[in-house]
């Protein structure tokens, strides 16, 4: 084989070729971001883009406005993109990073109490550290109900407008099912579990739950909490006393919860654990359970899929053995939107928060989306109407008040450690109880 | 005087450089930054502040509180790495052996068994969670003709096992390929030698193509353990990021740095799923340079 000494390279050839290189590498890592930006002059243009947490009935009511929106400002291109929760916080912080959105969803945005301000969420810190525009002197946030807006102030301050109100404490119930054996609307535990063992006396499997994306399980424990601790001055008590340690998860109450939590999961449908969220539905259409602890959210894709096969109702969860305590439906503020001062179209931003919080096209949002109304003199569904009742008074759910405490364990997140109950984990309410409460315990 | 196989040095040395200089960008500075962001409370949310907080996430990881957490984790991935390596590894060889044989449609065949490689996670995720789709798949048809009822990925004694064989189903196309190319460097006189001395089958497949194979079986058991040790795609995509019966290290690590848990107020901490990260990759290191000593032992033994 030939074989050739190297030459000698001069300094000038050695710098080139690293040059080469280095230009080649950052042709590789180079990347685009362009965002265009508002004139600012005639009024909002260019690209806006939008990230959302998905859910399909908020997704296609977003859709419609963004539609609206730019029918009424043909200069602006909204680019919505939404995220399932899952993913959210990922792809929110990215975008945020790379500077590329100028409306976003935020969560868990209230005020963190004196003794969890270790664990605030990381959108109040975001807001509190300036990363979010303050919306308090727009006109438009005038328009929202007070009560709520002072629900989600920080500092005093508004960063969010609430773009409505769900209630995640009740049951849809099929009525052609009731009527069929008789049952009424339960309002104690009691009754409630007679309901249960009538229809399973007749065959008819009591609940359908989307297990394997763990959050659907976990409605029943926020139902529970709601009816044991009625008001939100309970629910206030019984998170401080968990976090200065005067409650323990163990105790009887607590673990009534995890108790009924555990009575709706063993009386869900066969592998209710590994059923999807999105899968519920369609089993209620078809009759295959008579129940679905479920939020008003999903009531439009709900209907959508029983169609007119039969009438369908909701009640708030009966835990309580006093009617009076399960008389509301506990509720959160649904996806909030905040501008990031990042944002590089704020004008944008500002213009579709505007257009979007005026009543004709906020009403046509509600509609789509089947959230309550976080303005007030908006007219709601026949559905939204139908509860009425349960919702004159406003009481925050369970996971609106609880600040999960970062350095525990994950058995003590909600707390009420449903994730271990049967069948989705392996454990008894009072093994579950006994888990959380030594997860909270060694954080301290 | 030294001596070099190609004309110039210059186009060498350009396209090492180009290779080094992306391993550095893309490879070398990031670990180090990992390293760095472990000793912090980076957030990853742009405004917030970062402090520097020196050994307390490593110090969080095996604190009372979280250590049960990191048990399951380590337990989890462990199980994980060693079954998906040990099965993957069997049944390679075991489906070399056959498609190293003359067959009809035999590179029909090596195209399917590699086929699930290509798919990717997403695909493959689809695919098996509709195969075991609790309201009317068909792993739910096959197991009602016995009368018998699962959850599958949503059962906590069984949602391990079925990731681990979806996770060998996806893989065990490229150990295969490797098997195939050292079986076919094995020269056939070896076999007739040992045919002519009265070998049995197995005495052949064990003192010819073991030994012979022994470079493949070390390459296919350290890519095993290390893909198994740092994979988390497929278990978050079949069963979910906060799924205790399934979460292995490097979901640990995702969910830390970039969830929190949905539903909740918890933050997410890119500092503490850094220091999560840096103990798997001790880990990795380890478990694969015990395995690389062993392997290469007894590749000399063999």
């Amino acid at each position: 084989m030939a074989t050739k000494k190297l030459r000698g390279r001069s300094l000038a050839q050695r710098l080139a070729a690293g040059a080469i290189a280095i230009a080649t590498v950052g042709a590789l890592a180079a990347c685009s971001s362009g965002t265009s930006s508002s004139s600012g002059d005639s009024g909002p243009s260019g690209k806006l883009q939008i990230l959302v947490s998905s859910a399909d009935a908020s997704d296609a009511a977003f859709r419609a406005v963004d539609a609206a929106f730019e029918k009424k400002y043909p200069k602006v291109n909204v680019v919505l993109s939404s995220v399932s929760n899952d993913n959210y916080p990922a792809t929110k912080s990215s975008r945020l990073t790379a500077g590329n959105v100028d409306l976003f969803v935020v969560k868990g945005m209230w005020e963190t109490p004196s003794y969890a301000k270790s664990s605030e969420s990381d959108d109040v810190r975001l807001a509190k550290a300036g990363g979010l525009l303050d919306l308090s002197k727009q006109s438009f946030m005038k328009k929202y109900t007070p009560t709520v807006l002072s629900a989600q102030a920080i500092g005093g301050k508004q960063y969010a407008v609430p773009t409505g109100v769900s209630y995640s404490t009740g049951i849809y119930y099929n009525k052609a099912v009731f009527q069929k054996y008789g049952l009424s609307v339960p309002t104690t535990w009691d009754e409630f579990t007679k309901v249960i063992d009538e229809l399973k006396a007749k065959g008819v499997t009591p609940f359908g739950v989307g297990g394997k994306d763990g959050w659907p399980a976990g409605l029943p424990m926020l139902g529970s909490v709601g009816s044991l601790y009625p008001s939100a001055s309970d629910k206030k008590a019984l998170a401080k006393s968990l976090w200065t340690n005067e409650t323990k998860l163990t105790d009887k109450l607590p673990t009534k919860v995890l108790d009924q939590t555990e009575t709706v999961l063993e009386n869900a449908q066969q592998g209710a654990a590994g059923a999807g969220y999105d899968s519920i539905p369609a089993g209620f259409a078809a009759g295959d359970y008579a129940m679905v602890p479920d939020g008003t959210w999903n009531e439009p894709t709900i209907a959508s899929a029983v169609g007119s096969k039969f009438d369908f109702g909701y009640f708030p969860f009966p835990g309580s053995d006093d009617a009076k305590d399960n008389a509301y439906l506990n509720g959160k503020i649904e996806l909030q939107l905040a501008v990031p001062t990042s944002s590089k179209n704020q004008t944008a931003a500002l213009a579709w928060l505007k257009f979007f919080s005026q009543a004709s096209n906020y009403k046509g949002f509600l509609e789509k989306s089947g959230f309550s109304s976080a303005q007030p003199d908006i007219s709601t569904s026949a559905f939204l109407k139908s509860i009425a009742p349960y919702t004159e008074k406003y009481q925050p759910a369970w996971d609106q008040i609880w600040v999960a405490n970062n350095k525990a364990g994950q058995d003590a997140v909600y707390p009420f450690n449903y994730p271990a109950l049967k069948p989705l984990g392996s454990s008894t309410p009072e093994q579950a109880a006994q888990a959380a409460q030594t997860a909270w315990a060694a954080a301290f | 005087m030294t001596s070099f196989p190609f004309p110039r040095r210059s186009p060498v040395r350009i396209s090492f450089g180009i290779g080094l200089a992306i391993l550095t960008v893309f490879g070398l500075v990031p670990a180090v930054g990992v390293l760095v962001v472990s000793f912090t409370d980076l957030r990853g949310l742009p405004y917030l502040p970062v402090n520097w907080v020196g050994i307390d996430n490593y110090v969080t990881f095996f604190s009372p509180s979280k250590w049960p957490d990191s048990l399951n984790a380590l337990q989890n991935t462990i199980i994980f790495a060693l079954a998906s390596t040990v099965v993957q590894i069997v049944a390679a060889l075991g489906i070399a052996l056959l498609l190293n044989r003359p067959l009809r449609g035999r590179n029909f065949y090596r195209a399917v068994v590699f086929m699930p490689t290509v798919l990717g996670v997403t695909v493959t995720g689809l695919v098996w969670s509709l195969m075991f789709n609790v309201s009317g798949g068909p792993a739910k048809s096959v197991f009602a003709l016995f009368g018998a009822h699962s959850a599958f990925f949503g059962d906590p004694h069984l949602a391990l096992s079925l990731v681990i064989l979806v996770q060998i189903w996806m893989v065990v196309g490229v150990s295969v390929i490797i098997f195939l190319a050292g079986l076919q460097a094995v020269p056939e006189e070896l076999y007739e030698a040992a045919a002519i001395d009265g070998a049995t089958a197995w005495k052949r497949f064990r003192w010819v193509t073991v030994p012979m194979l022994a470079p493949s079986i070390t390459a296919n058991v350290l890519l095993g353990i290390v893909n198994a040790l740092q994979s988390y795609q497929l278990t978050f995509v079949l069963t979910g990021p906060n799924n205790h019966s399934t979460q292995v290290l490097s979901l640990l690590v995702y969910v830390q740095g970039f969830g929190g848990a949905s539903g909740t107020t918890l933050s997410q901490s890119q500092g503490y799923a850094s220091a999560v990260s840096m103990v798997q990759f001790v880990l990795v290191a380890v478990v694969s340079l015990i395995a690389l000593v062993i392997l290469r032992r007894r590749e000399a033994k063999l």
